[in-house]
């Protein structure tokens, strides 16, 4: 028995030894290369390597397309984490001076924040503007700034709520059309099965894109703000829209007919999958997260339009969505702005990968108007044709301003609704809270501040 | 000294090369009288030192004092996302001691503290005071396994609590269902800092029970003989004779512990993501820092921050070890 086992935990060993040491030496490299390839890249006359960070796992197969179809500029991929992970790591590259990607992948609401730092470079010098009706309106209007252009989109995230076919028949539930409907229904099945709930209302800061996007759909317009205006900025996270959706959320929480679980928890996931939760509010990139956390619910689901505040009204929001940002300190600006425009951009063959594998929403007016897309029947949701839902959703998003803080002002806000769950604060005063706390770090950090 | 001072007299006489290495350059030189050939042999001496210094030197240089003088040097700047940066003297300083984000989070580290340091080290003594009288193979098991945390990871211990406490997987919560008690929520706001104080405990009593037994093995024996034919049962014995004798040991536990808790971070860092609601950004004082500088670029204001944090452990440490100098032997 002993013997048996003593060279197999030595191979062990020693594979862990060897993959630590590989690890190590792709780091080594990795520091090198980042050094030498400004003085060797730009005189020598291989192809451009241009490295970008993106988190996609899928991603592997679209720079494989990219670097099949282009030879002068190629693709090296690196994963360097998901959203703030991601964010972290470029920020402290920017103030370093080095270490910053070519090409990096932001969600849009990152984008100011970034570009304020000046780590965005304009990619309107070199050409991006011809791209500007290739993609849908509003997304154009999230990545530029006027003739500037500090991203090309890829994908977005327009809000529609997921539900469990299953559960809804069983129960004899309702489709809801308004929020006041998804009330009653969250009520009644709550009622028949206490350990059930309508939904998980997201109290964390990876769920904050998801409680902006529902005061987006309800009107709220909390920023007023372009680089080129600088130091002004609009500031109003109180308004009507802002209000009604804490004033609605709240009073689901204190009735007990939402759960209040963290969006990035296993608890969480599980509930999607245990049938603990019948919908999942959720962004044109939901589907896939959904059918890789509740795999075994597949078949199941269905997708709906988001609820209305108003019966037969037509008002959408966004959650998430990103794109592709050259950085400040790229030493190959042109290549690095064509990588950004090409990964993706209009080709059908890395829209196919984004599309069926890693269940994108494009942005691209091609893609998306394409009947590939439009048409698609998803096993996962009983072969719905899902994108019937959320391609109107989609152009029903509108315009939306980021602020260039908004970190500050997705934590505060977390702080805020953690503080109202607690029962330490009302709900009502959520939105005056957050508003007063980011309008001061405003003021101090330099900006007017209409509020 | 007094080693070279007996010697020196021998090395007079006769100067020759075996005394000379017996006694040692130094001595052997300045007696014979030759100045010269002594004085190159002190530089060499000093040179040679400097240069078995100098690895430790240029590693301290390069990554203690360089960054502490760069933090330092930023934490006098003050640059805001519009207005750009410029020196502010302490200005950052004085902001510190006013922001209630700053003060709240070392509140509640005192607050942890009070409570969790004084059951942690209880439990390290009342252990440590255990595996000293028994001396039984179940000692040496016991000891083993209350040292065993210790060399888990602090993230990965912090993960496998996460796991432990969540509502849904968790044993904790699957036991007072089954009891008909309800769900507990080990990471929500009232129950946050008792379950840290847990994981926090369970990671670092065996460390500080090892510390104790280590001194309390280091006291003579006769002492206990003394107290036993005196009269004095066991419990006697550790209450007044080996705790009052280790308290050196216990003053250097408490001083390491009351330092790692005001520098606060990893536990909570690890719980944040799966509690952000709770575990605000400015939880602790050291994750405050984290998040001004890497969330919101602040790295001026972080600066600040972490310095005035080091300048509140510093004098928490200093009057810490004035108010028990008699007992650290320390005076």
């Amino acid at each position: 028995m002993s013997s048996n086992r003593r060279p197999k935990l030595r191979s062990v060993r020693r594979t862990a030894v060897a993959a630590t040491s590989a690890t190590l030496a792709g780091v080594l490299l990795a520091a090198c290369g980042g050094g030498s390839d400004s003085g060797s890249g730009a005189a020598s006359k291989g192809p451009v390597h241009i490295k970008v960070w993106a988190w996609y796992p899928q991603f592997k197969q679209v720079v494989a397309e990219f670097n099949k179809t282009h030879k002068d500029v190629q693709v090296d991929w690196v994963q360097a984490g998901v959203g703030q992970d991601e964010y972290t790591k470029l920020k402290t590259a920017l103030k370093a001076g080095q270490g910053a990607p070519d090409v990096v992948m932001l969600e849009f609401q990152e984008l100011p924040t970034i570009q304020l730092s000046k780590g965005l470079l304009d990619m309107g010098k070199y050409g991006a503007n011809a791209d500007k009706d290739k993609y849908v309106d509003w997304a154009w209007k999230q990545v530029s700034d006027g003739d500037h252009v500090y991203a090309i989109p890829v994908d977005g995230g327009p809000m529609a709520m997921m539900y469990r076919a299953d559960l809804f028949k069983k129960y004899k539930l309702k489709v809801p059309t308004t929020w006041a409907e998804f009330k009653e229904e969250a009520a009644k099945l709550h009622k028949a099965d206490p350990k059930a709930y309508m939904t998980d209302f997201g109290s964390d800061e990876t769920a904050a894109g998801w409680r902006q996007g529902l005061m987006w759909q309800a009107g709220s317009r909390p920023y007023t703000y372009a680089a080129s205006k600088l130091p002004d900025i609009g500031v109003k996270l109180n308004d009507a829209g802002a209000k009604k959706v804490y004033d609605y959320w709240g009073d689901l929480v204190k009735n007990k007919l939402v759960d209040t679980q963290s969006y990035a928890t296993t608890d969480f996931y599980n509930g999607l999958s245990s049938g603990k939760y019948a919908t999942y509010i959720a962004a044109g990139w939901g589907p896939g997260y959904l059918s890789s956390v509740a795999k075994k619910t597949a078949g199941k689901w269905r997708v709906a339009p988001l609820p209305q505040w108003t019966a037969g009204g037509n008002a959408q929001g966004d959650w998430g969505g990103s794109s592709f940002a050259v950085t400040t300190q790229t030493k190959h600006p042109k290549e690095a702005t064509q990588v950004a425009r090409e990964l993706f951009g209009t080709s059908e063959a890395a829209w196919k990968i984004g599309i069926d594998q890693a269940y994108l929403f494009p942005l691209s007016n091609p893609i998306l108007n394409g009947s590939y897309f439009r048409d698609k029947k998803y096993d996962f949701f009983g072969g719905q044709q899902i994108n019937k839902v959320f391609v109107p959703a989609a152009n029903g998003i509108g315009g939306f301003d980021w602020s260039p803080f908004q970190d500050f002002a997705y934590n505060t806000d977390t702080s805020e609704v953690g503080k109202a769950l607690q029962g330490q604060t009302a709900w009502s005063s959520v939105n005056d809270n957050v508003q007063d706390q980011v309008t001061s770090y405003a003021a101090k950090q330099g900006f007017k501040v209409s509020k | 000294m007094s080693l070279l001072r007996q010697q020196g007299p021998a090395a007079a006489v006769p100067p020759s090369p075996s005394v000379e290495k017996v006694a040692g350059t130094y001595a052997a030189g300045r007696k014979t009288g030759r100045r010269t050939a002594g004085l190159s042999a002190r530089t060499r001496h000093k040179a040679m030192g400097l240069l078995l210094v100098t690895p430790f030197g240029l590693l301290f240089a390069a990554f203690l004092v360089a960054p502490l003088a760069y933090a330092f040097w930023l934490s006098l700047r003050t640059s805001t996302l519009v207005g750009g940066d410029h020196f502010s003297w302490f200005a950052n300083y004085k902001q510190t001691f006013t922001d209630p984000h700053f003060l709240s989070g070392v509140r509640r580290v005192v607050v942890f503290g009070l409570v969790q340091i004084p059951v942690m080290l209880g439990l390290a003594l009342l252990g440590a005071l255990i595996i000293d009288e028994v001396t039984s193979r179940l000692a040496k098991v016991f000891r083993m396994t209350l040292f065993m945390p210790y060399a888990v990871p602090a993230v990965i211990g912090a993960l496998m609590w996460g796991f432990l406490y969540s509502p849904t997987f968790g044993p904790v919560n699957s036991l007072t269902d089954a009891l008909g008690l309800g769900k507990v929520d080990l990471l929500g706001h009232s129950l946050m800092l008792t379950s840290l104080g847990n994981i926090v405990t369970w990671q670092w009593t065996g460390y500080n029970m090892i510390v104790l037994y280590a001194a309390l093995q280091g006291l003579p024996r006769e002492v206990y003989e003394a107290a036993k034919l005196d009269g004095a049962g066991q419990l006697q014995t550790a209450l007044r004779i080996k705790v009052p004798m280790i308290s050196s040991a216990i003053v250097l536990t408490l001083m390491f512990t009351i330092i790692g808790t005001l520098q606060f971070f990893t536990e909570p860092r690890v719980l944040e993501p799966t509690a952000s609601s709770v575990i605000t950004p400015d939880y602790t004082p050291n994750l405050y820092a984290y998040n001004l500088a890497f969330q919101y670029s602040e790295f001026n204001y972080s600066a600040a921050i972490s310095f005035s944090l080091g300048a509140v452990v510093f004098i928490g440490s200093y009057l810490f070890l004035f108010a028990t100098r008699k007992r650290s032997g320390l005076k």
